[in-house]
Parts: structure tokens; C-alpha cells; sequence
């Protein structure tokens, strides 16, 4: 409860520093910001839905409630055949609550859900079609991996040469081929939840949840794992849906985002649109890095930072007194004395391929931070002490209002 | 997808509908077992002979006679005496045990289970033979009689020993290395640190372990019913009511008040429960003890003589129940095993005991077992699963004599449809089983807690019906814990006397209860006999237990080994 009344920031600056790994090459690219890596989602996005256009799953005003306590309130979501879609957001903020709604594993108060057009609101889980991984794995301990595996398959009273087969293609399937007769204690935490894949795919579940299987994994585990769930869901074109609270995790494997907050959705979008144009000052700061800044807004395409005077895309917040301009670092570009603002280099972290420059902006007094390439910081002069120029590109800048942060 | 759905879900709707009548079941077995009897009995505590109300007037009566109203003093001075002195002593041990590296811990530790092995006759029956008026140790007493205060202690103590040593040890192993390492960098001397963090940690344990030997002493009925002479407590009170004068009015109200105290102290060791869980940490560093040779002997020479004790008196028991006729001609014989005082015979009572103890443990694990699984583990119905966790955790607060009048209250009564069961084995079956629920069911839900809570979610992902992966993975993963309970029941079932005293008739008598009515008609020898024959029983039972176990263990060993 506490956590999710916490303010929206404190979980930002918890999940800041995965972002810089994901956003160097972007950084490395310069003040542009428009890095061609990030355009591949929206492309395979299109290939797919350009297939299958139908709609798998439509949650519609699904709310939960635990006593007093709303943990989702009147969400509505559709997802598409064969799409990927992660639920991401701070702890306690009702992705795992919602993703368990969908299983019937924890029925929702009011809404309903349909599966491929059937109701399924009311239906008690084993009458839902999915498969399910969860963060422990929860293996059972005492059958080998086979019998794991083929856990579902037994039920249904399949041929046993039907079964084996289908057991040795699903091991093979997660490179797992040659470990049925080892027990889960066995194996390692990569392996297990690879086992658990396998079983959840057993069935042949026309819907996939994941319930952050990687967050219990190692770090080199974990991105090897995350490439061979993303290759095979896309393989078998099974719809799938998992829970994450790791940004990076979503912005790699999902074809959509949504991002949630306080029991609400934030923002849905492919991974390009939730990092380029946040929704909300709180995508803003729980995607990636983002600098916040104090500005005034003086009419739909100028603002007022301190002194100085901006251009900035077009905005709707003209009229307010305050309100919240947000860039990313790598969006910050740093030029010579006198052009631009002028700021003074108060830190400068080494971060591999480029480094995070932390400025106080001279005449408002505000700190922002840049990453700036190796070599452009070593042509600038850059160091702790030095004045140098900054440059807020208008196209990437973002305006909020003061007050939605604190909601 | 559609059409394997639709039928799907006609089948599964009858899955929930058998989990909803597996939680009614189970909910009127502790209705039936315990509610019911319970509130027929506060009722008949309020009524006269002839079943009209009288409002309080049984107990005006129970406050205006003096002999009853001093076996409350009695009752409880003998319980706060016992109390004390089996707490210190098993505090001590168990800092031996966990704090210490004295030698000999594993023999100490099962030797120091043996008494519950036996009925608490057993120790009151030795305690004759060695402090008695033929007693070679009388001298010791300096005059004082075994028969009354000193004895019920000294059997109490005997027979509570290994409970609170239990409760105890898991109290003092709870401990955190990095406390004592912090301590001893800041110079702190070792006493201090003993105050300031061993004291303070074990603080829980000690209060419960406190009220658990308590409700036990206060509610115990056997070491009184033995040694306690002349000397009149609660327990032994509703005894001599119900059987010696049949007065079931005055029955019912001193089990009222026999059941306060036992409330009391469930509710201080609930309270304690719940405190407790926020006390300790998971990144706790266990304290591993360094060896130092003279603290080490003390704690080992303490120990030792707490395990000569409890040999002693086992052994007393066993050497009189071989000679001829103590003290005047020790040759040995095996004529007391006869039980040739005893109509029927006492090997019928044993078998009797053997049967009543084997449909316990069987019916008994499997239904609190799965009862628990039902609280723990199963979706909906969530005030149905909450009201049979509480009724669960109830029946340690009733203590076995309220219990036990309680049924023939409800039981007994001509209009009740279950009347049948009176005077059957199936009542003696059901108040044992309802009699020892609770630790069997906190065993269980313990065991559950520790499976991973998404196992039945993935059953019924896999479309694997309930009760599928309830035998396939709950069942045989808990199985250590599930024969725990088995042999908890058989060793209860086999030494209970004071629940099944008032219900059993001439064909279902109990071995237990053969054991004093040896007594009762001076025939200590066979009573002896017939004690000792439980003891070995029940000896039996936990060696084949423990047998069990470890094959099982080994068997298992290759998907338990941890990664």
C-alpha cells in the first residue's frame, strides 16, 4: 500500500541507471535524437498486424478492488492475434494484479474480458486458454523435467509415443533437448524458467503470460533469456503478454507498451512512442532518463526557461504560469561559450561510450544532464569547472503540467 | 477454441462446486467435533439436573463449596510451580543445545523426547515407586509425601519437559551472528551480551513456552489422578463429578472455569505468534557456538542429569513392571503383563488403543492435511476458508477433559441424529482427532507455506484438475511433514487419557485408561506394565517413523539437493 502511494519519482530515479545501457546508442548518435535502431519495432509491428488484425484479447472497464483499496481502476485494453505487449510500471502498480485478472487467477471486482470474442470474465482459470510463467518458476520439484513438461499433456490422455515427441520438441525448442530425466534442483535459474516455458507451451495456449520471468535471473542470463523469448514468441506467433517492471526488458521484447501507474494505464504504445512522445510526465521519468525543468509557457510555440527565451513544439499549456519541460540527456546538445544557454559543468561521469555531463544552467540556476560523446566533450573543452553552450532542440522538448506529477 | 472451452468449463464449474462441499465437510467436522459440543456444555452449566435454566446458580453453588473452590488455588498454584521449574530447566538445556558445543547433543535431544512417548500416568506411576511409601528415595522428601503437591510437579515437570524444550530450542536457534560480532567489537562483556540480545530474542519463546507449560499443567489429568492423593485440583474435580458423583451440572462449571486459563494463555500465544514473525530477519547470520571448556562441561553435566532423570523414571516404570512384588520380593517376571486384574483382559485395551490410534493417524492426517491445503492453497470462499482456520487453531484451547464431557453433553443427547456414535469407536476416533487438530494443522500450513504459492496456478493453467496436483506435487513434496503429523497423532492417540476417559464404554476401553484403572484398584505392577507397553508402542511407532523418514529423505534425495 505504501508503495503505491509513494510519489511517481522515487521510482524513477530507481529505475534510471538500466536506462543509460539502453540508451547509448542513441546518445552516440547525437543531439538528433532520431536513431534509426529504435524504427525496426514499429516496422515488425506492421508485418505483423498486416497478417492478423483481429482482435485476441479486449479487457473493458476492469476494475479491482481490495476492500477500500482500488488496485486497478476501469482499465480498457485491447491486445491483437500474435502480438507481444508488456505491462510495465513501478511495483504496486497493477500490472501483476491485471495480468492475474486475465489469467482468473484473482477475478476483478467490475469489467469484463474477452478472449478471441468469448466471454471469459466469470470463467474459473483452468476453463481460460493459457499458459502461465512465473518469476519463482514454480517447477514442481519432484518430477523430472520431462514429466514438467509434460504436466498438461498427461491430463489429456494423449498417445504416450504422441507425448514424448511433443515433450522432446518442446525441449528442443528451448535448448534444452538431452535434460529430461534431471530434476529442477538440477538445473540453473535459466534453465528452470526455460523448462517452465516449455510447459506453459505445452498445451498449445492460445494466449502466453509471463509474470516477470526474467526479474529472478542473473544480469548475462537474463538478456540471453530475454533474446530467446522474444525469437520464439515471434517463431510461434503466440500472443503474449508479460509483466515487467524493468524498462529496458519491455523496450526490447514488447511490439506494445503499456505502462501503468496507481491501478491506471498510463500510456500504450510501441516501445518508439512511449520513449519519443511520453504521455505523461510520469512515462517521461519512469522510461529512460529524462531532465526536468522549470519553465513558463508563453504561448503555444515559445516558453520562458529563467531569462531566456525557447522555442518549442506546439503544446497545449499556454496560459499556465509553470509547468514542466522535459528532455532526455542524449536529446541535450552541447556547443561553444556564448552560443545557446550558458551553463557551468558541475560532474562528469564516465559511462563507457559516453559520458553524462551534469550542468547548472546559468540565470535560473536549474541542473540538467548531457551525454555527450567521447570526443565531442574532448573538442569542447569539457570539464568540471568549465562554462560551455547548451542547446535544446525544440523538437525534443516535452511539456507537462506542474501538478500531474504529484497525482 | 470456443467449442473445447464451452465444455471445459461445464466440467470445472464442477471442480469449484467439489471444492466448496470439501470446505463444507470440513467445516462441519469441527462444527460437529468441537462447536457444537462445546456450546451444549456451556448451556448444561447453566441448567439444573432436570434441564431448566438457572442462570448462574451452579456457579454460586461451585463458589459457596469450599473444597471446590481451593482446587482453583490449587490448580493454579501447582501449574505456576511447574511452570517455573520447567521453563529454567528447559531454558538451560536448551542454551546447552543451541549455544554451546558441550558433547553428546544428539543423544541428549532424543532422550530427551522419550516422555512423550508415554501417558503422563507413566512418570506419576514411577514417582510412587521411587519416592513412595515404599519408595527407596522417600527419605529425600524429609518427610513430605509424594502423594499431592511434590509429586504432581515432579511429574508435571517430567512430562512437559520435552514440549517446552521444543519451543525452547526454536527460540534460542533463532539467533543472529552479526548481533554478537557487533557486540563484541564494541568490548561488550559476555554477560552483557546474554541480557541485551540472547534474552531479548528469546523473549517470545520464553512467554510462549511459558503458557503452553502452563495450559499444560492446568489441564493435565493424569499425574493428578495418580499422585495427587488427597490433594484436589480442576481436572481431577470434574473427573470425580461426572464419574464419582454423576453431577453433570457441577461438571460443566468447573470445566468452564478450567477452560479460561487455557483460553487465556491461546490468546497470550496467539499474540505472540504474530509478534514474533516481524522479529526476524531472513539476512539473519545463524550464531555458530565456539567451543570453551568449562561452560561446555557445566551445560553438559546439566544435561545429563536431566536425561539420567527421565531414564530413571522410565526405567522405574519398567523395572516394576517386571518383579514380582516390589519391594518385598524383586525376583523378575513377566506375570504383570498378563493383566489378569483386568476384566477383558488389557491385551484388548492395548489393541483397542492400536486400532483407535491407527484410524486416527489415517484419518486424521489425511483429512487435517487436506483441511489445511483448503485454507492455504484454494481460491474463493475466502470467509469459509478463514472461519476453518480459526476453528482450526481453536481446540488447543480446550483442554482434553472439557473436551471429552463436552462430547457426552452432545453426544448423549436422544433427540442428536449422530446419537449412534455414543459408546462407538467412531467417537473416540473423532474427539482424539478434534482433541490434537490444531499443532497438526499449524504443521501443515507451515509445510504449504513453504511450496512455491503458484503450483496450484499452474495446474489449472495446464488444465490439470485440482486434486490431480494436489497427490501429484502438494502431497508428495510435504510428505515429511505429512508423516510428522502421522506420528504426532499415533503417539497422542496412544497416550491420551483425559479426552477419552468419559467416552469410552467396556468394549472400546483404552489401553491408557486400563493404566489407571489398574491403578485406581492397586494393581500398580500391571498399571506399570501396561504404561511401559504404551511407552514401547509408541517407541516403536517413532523408530519405524524415523525410519521411514530417512528412506524417504533418501529417496527423494535427488530432486531435494539444493541447487
Amino acid at each position: 500500500m505504501s508503495l503505491v502511494t509513494a510519489p511517481p519519482r522515487h521510482h524513477a530515479s530507481r529505475q534510471a541507471p538500466p536506462a543509460t545501457a539502453g540508451a547509448s546508442p542513441r546518445a552516440v548518435s547525437g543531439p538528433a535524437a532520431r536513431a534509426p535502431a529504435r524504427d525496426a519495432a514499429p516496422q515488425a509491428l506492421t508485418t505483423r498486424s498486416a497478417s492478423s488484425d483481429s482482435i485476441h484479447l479486449k479487457i473493458s472497464g476492469l476494475t479491482k478492488r481490495y476492500g477500500q483499496f482500488t488496485a486497478l481502476s476501469e482499465i480498457d485494453l485491447a491486445i491483437r492475434e500474435g502480438e507481444f505487449v508488456c505491462f510495465l510500471g513501478p511495483s504496486g502498480c497493477g500490472k501483476t494484479t491485471l495480468l492475474r485478472a486475465i489469467a482468473g487467477l484473482a477475478p476483478q471486482s467490475e469489467g469484463t474480458i474477452h478472449q478471441r470474442g468469448q466471454d471469459i470474465s466469470r470463467l474459473p482459470p483452468q476453463a481460460r486458454d493459457f499458459g502461465i510463467v512465473f518469476q519463482s518458476y514454480a517447477l514442481f520439484p519432484n518430477l523430472t523435467v520431462f514429466d514438467n513438461v509434460a504436466y498438461g499433456l498427461r491430463n489429456r490422455r494423449d498417445a504416450r509415443d504422441a507425448m514424448r515427441r511433443r515433450v522432446t520438441e518442446l525441449l528442443t525448442l528451448v535448448d534444452l533437448a538431452g535434460s529430461e530425466g534431471k530434476y529442477p534442483a538440477a538445473l540453473s535459474g535459466g534453465q528452470q524458467q526455460r523448462v517452465a516455458l516449455a510447459r506453459a507451451l505445452a498445451t498449445e495456449p492460445g494466449l502466453l503470460l509471463l509474470d516477470e520471468p526474467l526479474s529472478a535471473l542473473d544480469a548475462r542470463v537474463r538478456l540471453h533469456l530475454r533474446s530467446q523469448i522474444k525469437a520464439l514468441q515471434a517463431r510461434l506467433g503466440v500472443t503474449t503478454i508479460m509483466v515487467t517492471h524493468d524498462q529496458e526488458e519491455a523496450l526490447a521484447m514488447a511490439d506494445r507498451i503499456v505502462v501503468m501507474n496507481h491501478g491506471v494505464i498510463e500510456q500504450i504504445g510501441t516501445p518508439a512512442e512511449i520513449y519519443r512522445q511520453p504521455a505523461s510526465a510520469f512515462v517521461a521519468e519512469f522510461i529512460g532518463s529524462m531532465n526536468f525543468l522549470q519553465c513558463c509557457p508563453e504561448n503555444a510555440s515559445t516558453l520562458r526557461l529563467g531569462q531566456q527565451r525557447l522555442e518549442c513544439a506546439a503544446h497545449d499549456l499556454e496560459g499556465l504560469d509553470q509547468a514542466r519541460l522535459a528532455i532526455r540527456p542524449e536529446a541535450v546538445s552541447l556547443c561553444a561559450v556564448g552560443e545557446g544557454l550558458s551553463a557551468q559543468v558541475e560532474h562528469v561521469e564516465f559511462l563507457g561510450a559516453f559520458l553524462r555531463i551534469t550542468l547548472t544552467l546559468e540565470g535560473c540556476g536549474q541542473t540538467l544532464s548531457a551525454d555527450v560523446a567521447l570526443k565531442d566533450s574532448e573538442s569542447l573543452g569539457v570539464r568540471v569547472g568549465a562554462r560551455v553552450g547548451v542547446r535544446l532542440p525544440s523538437e525534443a522538448i516535452r511539456l507537462y503540467p506542474l501538478v500531474e506529477a504529484q497525482a | 477454441m470456443m467449442a473445447r472451452a464451452l465444455p471445459l468449463s461445464g466440467r470445472l464449474s464442477g471442480e469449484s462446486g467439489l471444492r466448496l462441499l470439501m470446505l463444507l465437510l470440513a467445516l462441519a467436522l469441527l462444527v460437529i467435533g468441537l462447536l457444537l459440543p462445546l456450546a451444549t456444555m456451556l448451556i448444561k452449566s447453566v441448567q439444573d439436573r432436570s434441564g431448566d435454566f438457572v442462570g448462574l446458580a451452579n456457579f454460586a453453588r461451585y463458589v459457596q463449596t469450599p473444597a471446590l473452590v481451593g482446587s482453583i488455588i490449587n490448580s493454579v498454584s501447582i501449574a505456576l510451580i511447574s511452570t517455573l521449574t520447567v521453563v529454567s530447566l528447559a531454558f538451560l538445556c536448551a542454551y546447552g543445545i543451541t549455544r554451546t558445543c558441550m558433547p553428546g547433543k544428539r543423544v541428549f535431544r532424543m532422550l530427551s523426547i522419550l516422555p512423550l512417548l508415554a501417558p503422563s500416568l507413566l512418570p506419576a506411576i514411577s514417582l510412587v515407586y521411587l519416592f513412595g511409601n515404599q519408595g527407596w528415595f522417600k527419605d529425600v522428601l524429609l518427610g513430605e509425601s509424594i502423594y499431592g503437591p511434590i509429586g504432581i510437579v515432579m511429574g508435571m515437570t517430567f512430562w512437559i519437559f520435552p514440549h517446552a524444550l521444543m519451543i525452547m530450542m526454536t527460540a534460542l536457534s533463532n539467533s543472529d551472528a552479526r548481533l554478537y560480532e557487533a557486540a563484541d567489537a564494541l568490548g561488550t562483556p559476555k554477560w552483557r551480551s546474554f541480557l541485551t540480545i540472547t534474552l531479548p530474542g528469546a523473549r517470545y519463546g520464553i512467554i510462549s513456552c511459558a503458557f503452553v507449560a502452563f495450559t499444560l499443567a492446568i489441564t493435565d489429568f493424569g499425574v493428578p489422578k495418580i499422585i495427587g492423593g488427597q490433594f484436589s485440583v480442576l481436572a481431577t474435580d470434574v473427573y470425580r463429578q461426572v464419574v464419582g458423583q454423576q453431577n453433570f451440572q457441577m461438571g460443566a462449571v468447573v470445566s468452564v472455569i478450567l477452560l479460561l486459563p487455557a483460553l487465556l494463555s491461546f490468546a497470550v500465544d496467539r499474540w505472540i505468534q504474530r509478534r514474533q514473525v516481524a522479529q526476524l530477519s531472513a539476512r539473519a547470520v545463524p550464531w555458530q557456538p565456539t567451543p570453551s571448556p568449562l561452560r561446555d562441561w557445566v551445560f553438559a553435566l546439566l544435561c545429563y542429569g536431566v536425561a539420567a532423570a527421565i531414564l530413571a523414571v522410565i526405567g522405574t516404570a519398567i523395572y516394576a513392571s517386571l518383579v514380582q512384588f516390589w519391594p518385598y520380593n524383586l525376583s523378575l517376571t513377566l506375570d504383570h503383563y498378563a493383566f489378569k486384574a483386568l476384566a477383558g483382559g488389557g491385551w484388548d485395551a492395548w489393541l483397542n488403543s492400536l486400532t483407535l490410534a491407527f484410524w486416527v493417524t489415517l484419518i486424521g492426517t489425511l483429512v487435517i492435511f487436506f483441511n489445511a491445503w483448503l485454507t492455504e492453497k484454494s481460491q474463493g470462499y475466502r470467509p469459509l476458508r478463514q472461519g476453518l482456520h480459526f476453528m482450526a487453531m481453536m481446540p488447543m484451547a480446550v483442554p482434553g477433559m472439557v473436551l471429552g464431557l463436552s462430547y457426552i453433553f452432545y453426544f448423549n443427547q436422544a433427540d442428536n441424529p449422530l446419537n449412534w456414535i455414543y459408546g462407538t469407536f467412531a467417537i473416540l476416533v473423532l474427539n482424539t482427532l478434534v482433541h490434537f487438530y490444531t499443532v497438526c494443522h499449524l504443521t501443515s500450513v507451515t509445510a504449504l507455506k513453504q511450496l512455491d504459492p503458484e503450483f496450484e496456478a499452474v495446474g489449472a493453467s495446464l488444465k490439470v484438475p485440482f486434486w490431480k496436483t494436489f497427490c501429484r506435487i502438494t502431497l508428495p513434496v510435504s510428505l515429511p511433514s505429512v508423516l510428522d503429523i502421522s506420528a504426532y497423532l499415533f503417539m497422542n492417540a496412544m497416550t491420551t487419557v483425559s479426552a477419552v476417559v468419559f467416552l469410552y464404554n467396556s468394549d472400546t476401553r483404552l489401553a491408557s485408561i486400563a493404566v489407571m484403572h489398574l491403578d485406581e484398584a492397586g494393581h500398580f505392577a500391571s498399571a506399570a506394565a501396561m504404561a511401559v507397553l504404551i511407552f514401547f508402542t509408541c517407541l516403536g511407532v517413532k523408530l519405524l517413523h524415523a525410519v521411514v523418514s530417512h528412506l524417504l529423505l533418501t529417496r527423494a534425495q535427488r530432486w531435494r539437493q539444493a541447487t
